[in-house]
């Protein structure tokens, strides 16, 4: 024979059809084993962090929303609660109620985009559209809530810029109790499918070790046996007054992430059915001085997003109208960086399952 | 070759109704296929909760809309309405005509060009020996000229070795992908074009031994006497003499025969769960990433025809071909009884457009399987069981 090898070399994105946005991974393939994966982000840039430097705290949330587009609720939570850390104001407690509904009722709605992409990519169409179903009944809550669907913009400092509308409640409540249901049916097409355990069973495995040393969190930290979870961790808006459960697994593999989230959709129903239950009377706005000026102050704010967790590090400087210094800790950027260790050694769609099962959002990697 | 108690035909004659055999097969084939990407649409979409292809020829514009507009003036709903969607295939065939055929500059342009062409027509090709219906369908009038009193047989070449035809002739499909995958000069079509071989390639020994249990049952190679014989009645010679019929318990290996055969069909035609040479969501689209226009399209009616071949197979030799009940359950009706103990050309395609309906079935409700895992599938699990059926089917024959 010849003698020596050579490796193909093939980009997998920016214009790839499971690539979830602009991701651009070079693999290195000896057949259809992946020797090497690189992912290159970037696409995406838009300079978020800066831009909000340059906006008042009241423009900034805006920006937020275009990070995680899946979850913009849960990225406007998080903002809101590092600008009223750094500015000293309180919440009512209503607020505090509706802000914890609406943030979950988005990581059920960022979990299913989830599902129906992941489970596309492995070839399973259908499941796609049951779950867009659901969430199309999210997202016009969204609407009557906010007027938007996807970027919100939901929340203000100091509270909400109005109350749930009339109407919200009930449709809320007809959501929960038909939602089990349509877990149910998921789980039906995928959880004991011989062809979806095959492909996930084992496939981009992530030990605890591995992943606290490459900074992932979220349900790929979860998943691996470990529960860390701000909610319970470090609470914020209204957790420390829900009852819920962490999921873990400790497979660690692509399967037990897919069993983890399931868990989720079902714990966020819960502290939903908490939030509609327990909803304090009151104002939902807090009284604020005509101008908003920091101190010199210097926050880390983290936040349980549906991929991990979301920091927001906000330097305020003193009479500061706006940040002085913006950072965001992406849980999809950390989370990213165990790819590479997840799939060499795999086959190609090894990959597909791995990207599926990282859930990134490119927005909100790249910001 | 003229069909029994008919007049010796002129060579004209011959000719002329080979000719017209040929294009009432490739007729069918050409109507089946648009017909089956519209089902395809309409089935998923309602699998997945939506309608599915709705926007030709229901609205107010374009070339139906005076129609529609006439009838919902008059209070009705506009009758295309119903079958919306219906159309589109014709719109599909008309823009793969007009695209811009691009052949990429690094490509090896001859093999490049002649790839979709012999997969086309190695599906295609298989339909010559494909028997709709046993003797003759029907008889040319007399007006008629030339062709008066002529027989018109439902199969178009009645040869004695056809299941060997469709198995030579259907791997050869395989070279087109192969071909089409390497001639592409670019990396996901080679990767396709590899795990088509690999796959194919592997898929067609257990394909091929599920379809020798009904060889061996029957002692036959030609469709049109198998179709009779496994449906589990008697064939005779002309004068009467019984020559074979298969034992009541030849239905078992029929029946299991039936899903191994089904399963490398799905692995065969590329459909899912086994559609690695095209994995849209690994390979962009596999083998024919580079192919646009109607080079593209020879591939895409090479799949469904493929799918139309296999569901052909599939209801001859194991679904009772032209008879009512499958799997050699037809001795049970009297063949006396009228319809349902005659052969029917309906049944036939009634059983092929059953089986396109598994397909699109399968496609909406399972995920895809890896790749080394479609290899496993077929070399650990249908090859030993195929054997087994095999053997099994030889035990009854000449042990009963």
């Amino acid at each position: 024979m010849f003698g020596g090898t050579e490796y193909m070399e093939i980009n997998m994105g920016p214009q790839h059809p499971s690539t979830h946005g602009v991701l651009r991974l070079k693999l290195k393939l000896d057949g259809e084993t992946v020797i090497s994966c690189e992912p290159v982000i970037g696409y995406l840039h838009r300079g978020v962090e800066k831009i909000c430097e340059n906006k008042t705290f009241f423009q900034g949330q805006i920006w937020t929303d275009r990070m995680d587009y899946c979850s913009a609720i849960g990225n406007n939570l998080g903002w809101a609660e590092a600008v009223e850390k750094a500015l000293g104001v309180t919440v009512p407690r209503r607020a505090h109620y509706i802000r914890t509904l609406l943030a979950e009722f988005n990581r059920i709605a960022s979990h299913l985009v989830w599902l129906g992409t992941h489970a596309m990519d492995i070839g399973a169409l259908t499941v796609f559209l049951y779950t867009f179903r659901e969430r199309e009944e999210i997202m016009d809550l969204f609407e009557d809530f906010c007027g938007a669907r996807l970027t919100t913009t939901a929340f203000r400092i100091g509270g909400l810029g109005q109350d749930l509308p009339a109407g919200f409640e009930k449709a809320a409540r007809a959501f929960l109790a038909r939602f089990p249901a349509c877990i149910e049916e998921y789980e039906t097409l995928l959880s004991e499918n011989r062809i979806w355990k095959k492909r996930t069973i084992g496939v981009a495995k992530l030990n605890a070790e591995d992943a606290i040393a490459l900074g992932v969190t979220g349900p790929m930290l979860r998943a691996a046996g470990v529960a860390y979870d701000i909610r319970k961790a470090f609470p914020y808006a209204a957790y420390a007054e829900m009852d819920f459960e962490i999921p873990t697994r400790t497979e660690a593999d692509t399967y037990a992430r897919y069993l983890v989230r399931m868990a989720e959709l079902r714990q966020s129903c819960r502290i939903i059915a908490q939030c509609l239950d327990g909803l304090p009377e009151g104002p939902v706005m807090a009284k604020l001085p005509k101008s908003l000026k920091s101190e010199v102050v210097e926050i880390y704010h983290p936040t349980e997003s549906p991929k991990g967790e979301l920091g927001y590090y906000l330097v305020g400087e003193k009479g500061g109208t706006q940040p002085y210094r913006f950072h965001v800790r992406a849980p999809g950027f950390a989370n990213l960086q165990s790819l590479a260790p997840m799939v060499e050694g795999g086959l190609v769609a090894d990959v597909i399952a791995a990207v599926g099962t990282l859930d990134v959002v490119l927005g909100e990697i790249d910001r | 070759m003229s069909a029994p108690g008919f007049p010796e035909m002129t060579l004209t004659q011959t000719l002329l109704i080979a000719a017209l055999q040929c294009i009432a097969v490739t007729a069918f084939v050409f109507v089946l296929v648009p017909l089956t990407t519209f089902a395809e649409r309409k089935v998923l979409g309602y699998l997945q909760v939506r309608l599915g292809a709705t926007r030709i020829a229901s609205g107010l514009h374009g070339l139906t809309g005076g129609l529609n507009r006439g009838m919902w003036a008059m209070g009705k709903v506009p009758v295309l309405s119903f079958l919306r969607g219906l159309p589109f295939p014709i719109a599909d065939v008309l823009k793969l005509f007009v695209k811009e055929d691009i052949v990429p500059d690094k490509a090896d342009r001859l093999v490049f060009i002649i790839a979709p062409g012999l997969t086309m027509v190695a599906s295609l090709a298989v339909f010559a020996v494909i028997s709709f219906y046993p003797g003759v369908l029907f008889v040319f009038p007399h007006w008629v000229p030339i062709l008066g009193g002529c027989p018109f047989a439902g199969t178009a070449a009645d040869v004695n070795v056809g299941l060997l035809f469709v198995t030579s002739i259907a791997s050869v499909g395989v070279y087109g992908i192969v071909l089409g995958g390497w001639a592409s000069n670019s990396k996901f079509p080679l990767l396709g074009g590899l795990r088509s071989a690999a796959q194919i390639v592997s898929y067609e020994v257990p394909l091929t031994l599920s379809l020798l249990a009904p060889v061996v049952m029957a002692g036959s190679l030609n469709l049109r006497e198998l179709a009779r014989i496994l449906a589990g009645l008697p064939l005779m010679d002309a004068s009467g003499q019984l020559l074979t019929q298969i034992h009541p318990l030849q239905s078992i290996p029929l029946f299991i025969g039936f899903f191994i055969y089904l399963t490398c069909g799905f692995a065969e035609t590329n459909r899912l769960p086994f559609d690695m040479p095209e994995a849209e969501n690994e390979l962009v689209a596999g083998f024919h990433t580079e192919y646009s226009a109607m080079r593209f399209a020879f591939f895409y009616l090479a799949e469904y025809t493929n799918m139309i071949v296999v569901s052909a197979m599939a209801s001859t030799l194991f679904l009772g071909g032209h008879h009512l009940l499958p799997f050699g359950l037809q001795r049970v009706i009297p063949e006396s009884w009228p319809i349902l103990g005659t052969p029917n050309l309906l049944f036939f395609v009634g059983k092929i457009v059953f089986l396109l309906f598994v397909f699109i079935w399968v496609r909406g409700t399972l995920p895809r399987y890896r790749y080394d895992q479609i290899m496993a599938v077929a070399w650990k699990y249908l090859l030993p069981l195929s054997l087994v059926n095999l053997f099994l089917a030889a035990l009854i024959r000449f042990a009963w």
